[in-house]
């Protein structure tokens, strides 16, 4: 499994863009949510990771967030798909079926 | 006892320990380092320094104020390296290695925040992964069965094994995975790189260092200590690696050694030519005034022993990178010299002898002072 984790990292990486994606597309998220989805799955990751790739998705108008005042502590950033968010993300799954058909394809 | 560092992150004021300080505030640094292409850079240091925020609170309750050093390096490695320019499509098989399976690679470092005199024993428990009180323990039987030699070795390894400063050499002491690591394995690449494209301009870059260097150490020795100073003077952080510390280590004990040395003879020599007319056997000519004799064996002392005090120095500031070298340095020597005479009075006759003279000579001098 450790070595599967360990060849796969670059792969996991492109694709966490996507699941980013995917993740904002079904509710209006903060970074401590995304976490908690992504946690049990390969795709786990880290603050240090996430909040660079959030403000470059929100720079490519992919995502956008507002600030939610949060029962303790300081208000939050909640994220959520804009429209060309949605319109990209559509082309990523596409694209993904697109890929996979292909290489089951090769196989036969 | 731990100094503690109050800061204020996005508004909200944290007190930390000093070491948790320095790993946050080097965190941030290399974030910011990461980043500094990034057009939302200060927008992402915010956030990240909100998330920092959120999890001090998670340790923080009303009969706990302060952050502890483990606990900021539990953070950071929860917090992981900020990835750069997300472009860049480098590869991270070294962070995933480090995260499963095998494990960072473990070094032995003296560890201060157990330490009861100077944490060798500390350091070799977290290695072991044994209680510091057991080695302890081991080396005061050691001790007394040896008749105090342990006590020599245990010095030697007081200055050969390097303490840990920072949170990954924290990390590294005890085996526990830190993932800044990769940061730090990045910076010394991206260290190399630039040493490549530009060497010369490196190379100008590390004499005004040396310089200042030697400046501040000037300034220490004048008993002058500044943290502000030796962080200007740490600025362009080249990283002194682990072998080169402990050979610096070794050196300083070395040559520790030797100036303590010299200063013994120095000063037997001075006062047993001074009341008895001859060193160890040895007349002056007779023709010699008496002052002469004394101005040669001062200069004589001055040579050797300066060069030995240089090299001493340069070790020191080696061993400890940026830390305050000036008062230590000097009580080190002190308790070094005492502790020369001490095995030399037990070990060596000869010496025992010239010591015991050397008491008589000092008597000897304050009778003849005093009436």
């Amino acid at each position: 499994m450790s070595s599967t984790d360990e060849q796969f990292a670059g792969l996991r990486k492109g694709l966490l863009e996507f699941a980013i994606l995917t993740i904002v597309s079904g509710r209006t998220v903060y970074v401590g949510d995304i976490l908690a989805t992504l946690a049990p799955t390969p795709f786990a990751t880290q603050e240090g990771t996430l909040y660079p790739l959030l403000s470059k998705l929100r720079r490519e108008e992919l995502v956008d967030y507002q600030w939610v005042e949060s029962g303790q502590g300081p208000p939050r950033k909640y994220y959520q798909l804009t429209d060309k968010g949605a319109g990209r993300l559509a082309e990523l799954a596409a694209y993904w079926r697109h890929l996979t058909t292909t290489l089951e394809g090769l196989g036969r | 006892m731990e100094r503690v560092v109050t800061i204020n992150l996005n508004g909200n004021s944290y007190q930390l320990e000093e070491p948790a300080y320095d790993a946050l505030r080097a965190y941030i640094t290399r974030a910011q380092g990461a980043l500094a292409a990034n057009p939302d850079q200060a927008e992402i240091i915010r956030d990240l320094e909100q998330a920092i925020a959120d999890k001090c609170g998670g340790y923080l309750s009303p009969g706990k104020t302060v952050v502890s050093a483990t606990e900021m390096t539990r953070i950071l490695e929860e917090m992981g390296p900020v990835e750069g320019a997300s472009e860049n499509e480098a590869p991270r098989a070294e962070s995933t290695s480090s995260a499963s399976g095998e494990g960072p690679r473990r070094r032995l470092y003296r560890v201060k925040d157990r330490a009861v005199i100077s944490g060798v024993c500390s350091g070799i428990g977290a290695y072991f992964d044994l209680d510091p009180n057991v080695i302890r323990l081991l080396f005061i039987l050691a001790a007394l069965f040896t008749s105090g030699f342990v006590i020599v070795v245990y010095i030697i390894l007081m200055f050969a094994i390097p303490s840990a400063h920072t949170s990954e050499e924290w990390a590294a002491a005890h085996g526990v995975p830190f993932n800044a690591q990769e940061i730090i394995d990045r910076a010394k690449r991206e260290y190399g790189k630039f040493a490549e494209d530009s060497s010369k301009s490196w190379r100008r870059e590390e004499r005004v260092w040396r310089r200042q260097w030697r400046e501040q150490q000037r300034s220490w020795n004048a008993g002058f200590s500044s943290w502000d100073g030796g962080a200007r003077a740490q600025s362009p952080a080249k990283p002194v690696g682990y072998a080169e510390r402990i050979f610096a280590g070794l050196f300083a004990f070395v040559f520790s050694v030797v100036t303590a040395a010299l200063l013994i003879a120095f000063l037997i020599a001075l006062f047993s030519f001074w009341t008895t007319g001859q060193l160890m056997g040895w007349e002056a000519p007779a023709d010699t005034p008496m002052w002469l004799v004394l101005v040669i064996i001062c200069i004589v002392y001055g040579a050797i022993a300066t060069p030995f005090a240089a090299l001493r120095r340069t070790s020191y500031a080696t061993l400890n990178g940026r830390r305050d070298v000036g008062v230590t340095d000097d009580f080190i020597t002190i308790v070094i010299a005492a502790l020369v005479a001490w095995f030399a009075w037990v070990y060596v006759p000869e010496a025992r002898l010239l010591m015991e003279q050397s008491y008589v000579v000092v008597r000897d001098f304050i009778t003849h002072w005093t009436n």
